[in-house]
């Protein structure tokens, strides 16, 4: 019914403020869970870089403490060889030596040499003299790599003055042997010479860490030994040179790569990675921060919706309430005189013209005696049944209302189908006069209660509120100067008057 | 219903802060066996071992294997010390000759009959596996051979060209080109000291017409035949066929210092690569003799090397797994190629003909090997070390006129019958 579905502004204005609510709540906490999943996430990766780069420090200081061990160990060996007096009073050089005699040293070094070196993976062991000469363990390779230069290119190697010795490889371009060459007199040097791959064992890392190139270099930045199987003698590839070109000893993280460098004498030890490959799992972090972030922002938009609907209901039920009983006449169940006026009002007053309207009054006859006959109680029954009636007789876009103590007003909007509006109201006026002849006819049927009822159409009868309700009581008055219990249309008054 | 979803926020943040507890970080790391292997060789065995290597760690990622290897010199006492040591690797490429000596009952090495699960050794055959079995009755097979090796004489034969000579097959024909190379300071024939001693072992028994060693192991030289390889010796040295043992120099061989080298048949890139890059012709002569008699006579084979398994390995079927892959797999096989020799196993040999490499300077001499109908199997006793030590060192006490070749001769075989019973 037109009545019920009528609100005040008020009630649309709570709705109002509880959507904005709702927005409002659901953009703070998505900005709020964005902001926090954000911060999250910074920290996260500040967190993750500074461990990941400190892991590799220590993980290129540890390969740097390996190297610096293993090389001293080899150094060690080397300055065995000085427990035999032959080795370092001997000079195969020396055009005063016995030949047979020479032959016997020779053999009695050669063989202490290879004692002192039975376990290790050594290609080289031996003493060269300037001669060319060779006692001890020389292998073919090297034997072959140097030829006839075989001293003068070892003593080339010596580059320490302090300990007369030093580290070489790449001699020939060959980078698969590393020596260490050391001097034993003027005229003989002791040589110490590993596969390169030998490191292995160096610069073995762990598993978890298996992606991390680990390269010697030279300070050419030649390649002496890959963990990763590049091609020993290549040059470090540009892109990490340009990292650690000028560095000694430094961790450096950026877009593109990890990277740990430390000096070793006077080669490298650098540890590489791809930033991708070692942050991978902060993407995977990040996508778990982030789906965490929408699912909890969609959680608390749910449940703030939730909430607010919940807190808002018994406010808006009471406003509600509090509205309804504002505008509905509680004897009748329709508008109050105060509702139907400004209902009828903004209707009236706000007419286009473009649809045709009217209005109703009715009033119950004598309805004094009414109470004074059957009393006060079956009084209101009698409007609350004439309120009923009239709401059963018109349509929900009507407009019906209760203006005076047994005075009832609808204003008419709506007809049926295709019909002209007087003979519509023409209709209910006379469904409404047979209503109470038939109804009213008291407890004993000994009593009967009629109704007035004048009728005014817009805009041929009025215009505004005031003008139909002058003319609808026009109506009235002639259907109770006429006797009673009829209607009136204002028109037929006019109609009259006019021929009078 | 408030209070419902009160209930259900406060279980929920419950359930998340429990949830965000301490939790203990297990990171499991692949549990890898590691075995061991040794071998010795050059710089290109070295390499294409470490990548057939990897190429197996690949295949199983389950087994880690950690090398070790060095040049043959020094290598056998090595392996002596790790054999009596117990710290041998678990699989270990050996020389026949150790079999003899850590193993004479079979016991010293890992029986690999029993890795038959794992080894297939159907690709070899049962000639081949009687070679690396030892004990008596029931021999257990404690190695498997990889190729057949022998001696042999490589001639640059651009040098030889140049001095117009021909390819020597006769002992007096290194003689002969000493005449006319010693004034250019080139020498005909080079050799280190196990190559010298087995090519002046051929010479005496040419010249005795008796083996070393018989079939029963006994020694059957005697101080006259000794004599004749001392004085052999020291004539090579003295008429300039060869350097003194102590003055060879494998660079010389590279700048043609050195005519000819004696050396194994797996030795044949490692010699020679260098001359043959650098433009000379190589080629392995016929094994020396006198006239009218056969080439290989007094000439041994042997395998070149075999692989056995530590009999105290703890991880005998991963050692297993490894053995298999270095005899019989295509991967290895292609990475070794012919550098031990053409392989034994079958299966290796006929991939390597398949992909076209049974050829070069190695399987010449392999052919020359093979096709020789009086080269014998070797007793890997006259490999032993102490033998041709004492034997140079005689030589030496005669060359520089510190004894006679008789008493010398005498000397060493009062020697060798300390430990070589006759």
């Amino acid at each position: 019914m037109k009545n019920k579905e009528h609100s005040r502004p008020s009630i649309k204005k709570i709705q109002h403020i509880q959507t904005a609510m709702i927005i409002g709540y659901a953009l703070i906490v998505i900005l709020a869970v964005a902001v926090v999943s954000q911060l999250a996430v910074r920290k996260t990766d500040t967190v993750l870089k500074s461990k990941v780069t400190s892991l590799t420090s220590s993980l290129g200081v540890q390969m740097k403490l390996n190297l610096d061990s293993y090389i001293s160990r080899m150094e060690t060996i080397a300055t065995l060889a000085f427990g035999e007096p032959s080795s370092y009073t001997y000079d195969a050089t020396d055009p005063n030596n016995d030949e047979f005699e020479a032959i016997n040293t020779e053999k009695l070094i050669s063989d202490k040499l290879y004692s002192l070196c039975i376990m290790e993976n050594f290609v080289d062991y031996g003493i060269v003299y300037r001669n060319n000469r060779t006692v001890g363990k020389i292998s073919n390779a090297t034997s072959s790599l140097f030829g006839e230069n075989i001293y003068s290119e070892l003593s080339s190697m010596i580059t320490r003055t302090r300990t007369n010795d030093g580290w070489a490889t790449g001699y020939g371009n060959d980078f698969r042997h590393i020596y260490y060459v050391k001097k034993v007199h003027e005229n003989a040097l002791i040589v110490i010479s590993f596969y390169a791959n030998e490191l292995d064992s160096v610069f073995d890392n762990p598993e978890t860490l298996s992606d991390m190139e680990i390269e010697l270099v030279n300070q050419d930045y030649n390649i002496l030994y890959s963990k990763s199987g590049s091609e020993v003698g290549d040059r470090l590839s540009d892109d990490i040179i340009d990292r650690i070109k000028g560095r000694g000893s430094a961790t450096i993280m950026d877009d593109e790569y990890l990277i740990s460098v430390n000096t070793c004498d006077d080669w490298y030890v650098v540890c590489s990675i791809p930033t991708a490959l070692i942050l991978s799992e902060k993407n995977e972090m990040k996508f778990f921060i982030y789906l965490a972030a929408v699912i909890a922002a969609a959680a608390a938009v749910v449940i703030g919706w939730i909430l607010s609907y919940r807190i808002t209901k018994p406010v808006k039920q009471t406003v509600t309430n509090l509205d309804t009983k504002a505008r509905i006449d509680q004897l009748t169940g329709i508008f109050n005189k105060k509702s139907f006026e400004e209902y009828a009002h903004e209707r009236l007053d706000n007419d286009d013209n473009t649809s045709a309207c009217a209005m109703v009054i009715l009033d119950i006859d004598d309805f004094k005696s009414v109470n004074d006959t059957l009393g006060h109680a079956f009084g209101d029954i009698v409007l609350a049944r004439t309120g009923s009636m009239l709401r059963t007789t018109f349509s929900g876009e009507d407009y019906v209302g209760r203006i005076g103590g047994d005075e009832f007003c609808v204003l008419v909007n709506h007809t049926d189908d295709g019909m002209d509006i007087k003979d519509y109201v023409r209709g209910k006026c006379e469904q409404l006069c047979r209503m109470f002849d038939s109804n009213y006819t008291g407890e004993n049927n000994d009593y009967k209660v009629s109704a007035s009822i004048g009728a005014a159409f817009s805009p041929q009868d009025g215009r505004g509120f005031d003008d139909m309700y002058s003319a609808c009581d026009k109506a009235l008055y002639i259907s109770k100067r006429s006797g009673k219990d009829t209607y009136t249309f204002f028109e037929n008054i006019s109609e009259s008057e006019g021929a009078k | 219903m408030i209070k419902r979803i009160a209930a259900l926020t406060a279980a929920v943040l419950t359930g998340l802060l429990c949830s965000c507890g301490e939790q203990s970080v297990v990171e499991s790391q692949t549990e890898q066996v590691t075995i061991t292997l040794s071998w010795w060789g050059n710089d290109a065995r070295n390499e294409y071992t470490l990548k057939a290597v990897k190429r197996f760690e690949e295949a199983h990622p389950e087994i880690k294997v950690k090398c070790s290897y060095s040049e043959w010199s020094g290598y056998e006492a090595r392996s002596r010390v790790q054999m009596f040591s117990g710290t041998e690797a678990d699989v270990m490429q050996i020389n026949v000759g150790w079999l003899s000596e850590y193993s004479p009952d079979g016991s010293g090495y890992y029986d690999l009959d029993k890795l038959s699960d794992t080894v297939d050794l159907s690709n070899f055959s049962d000639d081949m596996l009687e070679y690396g079995r030892r004990g008596e009755p029931e021999s257990t097979l404690n190695a498997v051979p990889i190729a057949m090796n022998a001696q042999t004489v490589y001639i640059n034969k651009t040098i030889y060209d140049k001095y117009g000579l021909d390819v020597p097959t006769h002992w007096e024909d290194f003689f002969e080109a000493a005449k006319v190379m010693s004034k250019d300071g080139v020498y005909p024939l080079a050799a280190a000291d196990k190559p010298m001693w087995l090519y002046c072992v051929a010479y005496g028994e040419q010249v005795s017409g008796k083996k070393f060693f018989d079939k029963e192991g006994l020694m059957t030289f005697t101080a006259d035949d000794f004599k004749v390889m001392i004085d052999f010796y020291n004539r090579l040295v003295k008429e300039k066929v060869s350097p003194k043992l102590e003055d060879y120099q494998n660079f010389n061989i590279d700048n043609g210092v050195y005519a000819g080298v004696v050396g194994w048949v797996s030795d044949a890139q490692n010699f020679m690569s260098k001359a043959i890059n650098a433009g000379n012709e190589i080629v392995p002569a016929p094994y020396t003799a006198f006239e009218g008699m056969q080439n290989g006579e007094g000439w041994y084979e042997k395998p070149a090397t075999l692989y056995a398994v530590s009999k105290n390995t703890e991880h005998p079927k991963e050692a297993g797994i490894l053995l298999d892959f270095m005899l019989n797999s295509h991967e290895w096989a292609e990475l070794q190629g012919v550098e031990k020799g053409i392989p034994v196993s079958s299966s290796a040999r006929q991939y390597l003909d398949e992909i076209g490499k049974l050829s070069g300077l190695q399987y010449e001499a392999s052919l020359v090997m093979e096709e020789n109908e009086y080269i014998s199997p070797m007793d890997s006793t006259i490999e032993n070390s102490d033998l041709y030590q004492h034997f140079f060192e005689a030589c030496n006490l005669v060359l520089f006129d510190k004894e006679t070749s008789d008493k010398a001769a005498k000397d060493l075989y009062a020697l060798y019958i300390e430990d070589y019973p006759v």
